[in-house]
């Protein structure tokens, strides 16, 4: 152990062995006032004087390495009866990777009863010592892992500990407290009734901007940065410790994802982030050069201001979107960026540096972890410097959390669950990799803790914004930065298309079209030559991942059910789905072009007076009707079928509703913002409602 | 083996890329702690760096497992621009993990804006010869389709080909055409006029 070697009064003596328990035991030189009673193995004193003088004793401690469960649960107290402050916490952390709490509150009260009975030998007193403290550590776990109680409908594990209360501890605290916690979870089990609407609009109140928002590079950069820094700091604080464990997080199957929720909560939060990152400064291929420049400058500055607020997440999730390919291949756009904002991005970038083992980034953790502002940089770091300067020399009493990235967390947790073996010793429990984990959960924990001293405004317009702005999935975030900037170096790109079209490897993928992975490429070869073909061609990857229906490649795959509407491609992968919406072969092809149209949703279940929420979509040049509606359905998080939905263009005076098989992207009125309403269709009678639809189009 | 000489040796920038729950996190550390041991900290600073001999050339090997972050799959591009090589690793046990390799190969080819680049298949996991889903022969077959080597790999004791899959990378990277490092170089440079990376 390292305490071992960092502190000169600790020395190894060995392990001791017992039944179910394996034990390290250390030497202790402990300093003591002169004692009343001697309990020391070994002790001397430097002088007799009985008053002042410290003395040294060595002390045996002992902890556990490794046992069975039950031993383990025994371990929650000494030998003498006390309890063992920290093994509790490093235990109750760490015992969901090697059991569940049902069978340690079982091992526990079995325990409680054993020292009860009076047929077990031992001095009766040291029991009641021992039971005080069992009831402590119930104490502790139900106050810092309430959740462990909280089981869906019956919260089995709260009763069989009521009912045991009942029986052995009647009208005591523990009883009062289990009783009580019992009463507000089975009323908090009734109060979540399944008629919640769907989340778009559950966290909505208030605020009546109809399409007025925030529009970069335009927008206060400080603010933003605080916004997203409040959004990250609610899923840090919900983030629940243990689920980070490798053994649950890494080691995790589909079936059991909710163990790990408050975990996937934080990524998705981070790439959400990036993708917006991303697709702000693709969505518009109109702009400028120097235009565009402006936008990736003021990420650049929100990402200053979130160092500055020491939130790690949204800045790494800033950084990684700005170099994300589709974005850091637009050579003319970032020679349009002052030296100093490039110098500024650099900075922030070495923050994240893989280089030794992400040195940069755990230095600065360590460093500023719990301080209270950020002042940490290196030497070359002059951009940052002068940042900090300037703040600390303002606000003499600021103080903010810390938001880490969490990534490092779960890649160490990983790694230290796949380097240590789960067992040792004839299949005894290896609870000192559960100590090594608990290093890691304890850094998470204080940074918790410290993430409290943020204080944040709440802007419901910025939430608004955020979950307005287009996500643009792989597929057309490619197609657009290629749009913007075509391949630089035209001999390149010719030699690329040779290549391809003429490559070993494509034939042999086409001839084997039995495998799972030919269909990937099938519509390689259809390719006719075009004046696209370039981009085409940066293009089918992405069309590949389309076809493959688990994958769990979010970034690649976020474009299966939204807006891919190239023909061969849905031909080929999706008959079911889209086999009457389908559209010639030539339309990835034959224009390149597409609308950004903003999206609302209509109902009369849901109030939404006042607020106007509105999901923006992307529409390319062959997409029907049906197709549009479950593009946006998805990004509205609807379900159903999308037959059951009719989908209007707002004009000035009157509404154009789309007939069914339309093509949107024609049919629409460019004369007017591009703005739409989906609703439900009325239910009583699918039919009449197509009818009625066709009465008020003017197609 | 020889002790590695004193004199500045090249270092070269492996990532380890596949879904997660492959083992990537198991040869890794396989290949760097050769025996599991209890007292491993992932936190210091050359934990994944590591001298070797290949061919009678010594270099200097960091690799870069992201293992445990796949879903954070924004910054996947980011990590992928550093490496020198790629072990694109999936499960024989889990099909998904097969497919998905694909997803990553394009991803680095577009990443590094080639045809090609030093990338190696391994299919690990195969001492789990009952929960095998995915054959030798499929294995080979996207190893060949994807015009990259294929290895089989279990990082279970004993362990099989761990060291040979990192060697095998290092002479992938050696023996790249020439035409392809001063591509590589050039790229490189106009990187650095870009001024977007180090």
């Amino acid at each position: 152990m390292n305490d071992a070697d960092s502190l000169p009064t600790w020395r190894l003596w060995g392990e001791e062995k017992t039944e179910g328990a394996l034990y390290t035991v250390y030497l202790k030189k402990v300093r003591y006032h002169r004692p009343t009673k001697s309990l020391s193995s070994s002790s001397y004193s430097d002088s007799d004087d009985e008053i002042s003088h410290l003395e040294w004793e060595t002390v045996r401690v002992r902890f556990v390495k490794a046992g069975t469960l039950k031993k383990l649960v025994e371990a929650l107290a000494t030998d003498d009866g006390e309890l063992e402050t920290t093994y509790i916490n490093v235990f109750l952390a760490t015992y969901r990777s090697f059991s569940n709490p049902k069978e340690v509150l079982k091992l526990l009260l079995q325990r409680y009863e054993e020292l009860s009975s009076p047929s077990v030998n031992g001095n009766s007193e040291n029991h009641d010592q021992h039971r005080k403290t069992l009831i402590s550590a119930l104490h502790v776990w139900l106050d810092s892992y309430p959740e462990d109680f909280k089981e869906p409908t019956h919260h089995s594990t709260l009763r069989q500990l009521l009912q045991f209360c009942e029986e052995y501890l009647p009208t005591t605290e523990l009883e009062a407290k289990v009783r009580h916690r019992l009463d507000k979870y089975s009323r908090e089990t009734y109060a979540e009734s399944p008629l919640t609407p769907p989340p778009a609009f559950a966290m909505r109140s208030g605020g009546n901007i109809s399409w007025k928002t925030y529009r970069l590079p335009e927008v206060p950069v400080r603010h933003f940065a605080e916004q997203l820094t409040r959004m990250d700091m609610e899923l840090f604080k919900k983030l629940v410790p243990h689920q980070c464990l490798g053994a649950i997080w890494s080691r995790r199957d589909k079936s059991r994802s909710h163990e790990a929720a408050t975990v996937l909560a934080t990524v998705n939060q981070f790439n959400a982030v990036s993708f917006r990152v991303i697709s702000s400064i693709l969505v518009d291929p109109q702009l400028k050069a120097n235009e565009r420049a402006q936008i990736i400058v003021c990420w650049i500055d929100i990402a200053q201001e979130l160092r500055v607020l020491k939130n790690f997440s949204s800045l790494k999730a800033i950084i990684s979107g700005l170099q994300s390919n589709p974005i850091y291949r637009l050579q003319k756009t970032w020679q349009a960026i002052s030296k100093e904002k490039i110098e500024l991005f650099d900075e922030l970038a070495r923050i994240f540096s893989e280089d030794n083992n992400q040195w940069a980034q755990r230095e600065l953790l360590m460093r500023e972890g719990t301080a209270k502002f950020a002042d940490t940089v290196g030497e070359n770091d002059k951009h940052l410097q002068k940042i900090f300067q300037k703040q600390n020399n303002h606000t003499a009493n600021i103080s903010f959390g810390t938001i880490p990235y969490l990534g490092t967390f779960l890649t160490d947790l990983t790694m230290i669950d796949t380097a240590i073996p789960d067992t040792i010793a004839d299949g005894l429990i290896n609870f000192d990799k559960r100590r090594k984990e608990f290093e890691v959960l304890a850094q998470i924990k204080l940074l918790q803790g410290a993430a409290n001293a943020y204080q944040l405004p709440e802007d419901a317009m910025f939430d608004r914004w955020f979950d307005s702005l287009l996500v643009l999935d792989d597929r057309e975030a490619y197609h657009l930065t290629y749009q913007i900037e075509p391949s630089s170096n035209s001999t390149n790109t010719n030699k690329v298309k040779k290549k391809t079209t003429g490559h070993k490897k494509n034939d042999s993928i086409a001839s084997n079209s039995s495998s799972n992975s030919s269909q990937f490429y099938c519509d390689f070869d259809s390719t006719p030559s075009s004046p696209h073909n370039s981009i085409d061609r940066k293009l089918s990857p992405s069309q590949m991942s389309n076809s493959s229906s688990n994958s769990s490649l979010p970034s690649l795959d976020v474009s299966l059910n939204s807006s891919h509407s190239s023909g061969a491609n849905n031909k080929l992968q999706l008959p079911s789905v889209n086999a009457g919406t389908l559209s010639p072969n030539h339309s990835l092809k034959s224009s390149p072009d597409f609308y950004i149209i903003k999206v609302t949703y209509e109902t009369d279940c849901v109030e939404t007076d006042g607020i106007v929420l509105y999901k923006s979509i992307m529409l390319s040049n062959n997409e029907r009707t049906p197709q549009v509606i479950r593009n946006a359905m998805l990004k509205l998080c609807l379900e159903g079928n999308p037959d059951s939905y009719t989908l209007a263009q707002v004009l000035p005076d009157k509404e154009m509703v789309l007939p069914s098989n339309a093509n949107v992207y024609y049919a629409v009125n460019t004369a007017y913002n591009l703005n739409f309403i989906l609703r439900p269709k009325p239910s009583e009678d699918p039919l009449s409602a197509g009818k009625h639809s066709k009465s008020k189009t003017k197609l | 083996m020889t002790r590695p000489p004193n004199e500045n040796l090249p270092t070269i920038k492996l990532v380890v890329v596949g879904d997660g729950g492959v083992g990537k996190s198991a040869i890794t550390i396989q290949f760097f702690q050769k025996m599991f041991v209890t007292d491993y900290d992932p936190t210091i600073e050359d934990s994944y760096l590591q001298h070797v001999e290949v061919d009678g050339q010594w270099c200097i090997l960091d690799v870069l497992d992201t293992a445990g972050q796949e879903e954070f799959s924004a910054m996947r591009e980011q990590y992928m621009r550093k490496g020198d090589g790629f072990l694109l690793v999936y499960s024989v046990t889990d099909k998904n993990s097969y497919e998905n390799i694909i997803h990553f190969h394009t991803q680095i080819l577009r990443v590094k804006d080639r045809d090609v680049y030093p990338m190696l298949l391994v299919a690990n996991k195969v001492d789990l010869v009952h929960l095998r889903k995915i054959t030798e022969e499929q294995g080979r077959e996207l190893a060949h389709k994807l015009g990259i080597p294929y290895i089989e790999t279990s990082a279970k004791d004993p362990p099989l080909n761990i060291d040979a899959t990192f060697h095998e990378v290092v002479r992938i990277i050696r023996n790249q055409p020439q035409a392809d490092l001063e591509k590589r170089k050039k790229k490189k440079l106009q990187v650095l006029n870009k001024c977007v990376l180090q």
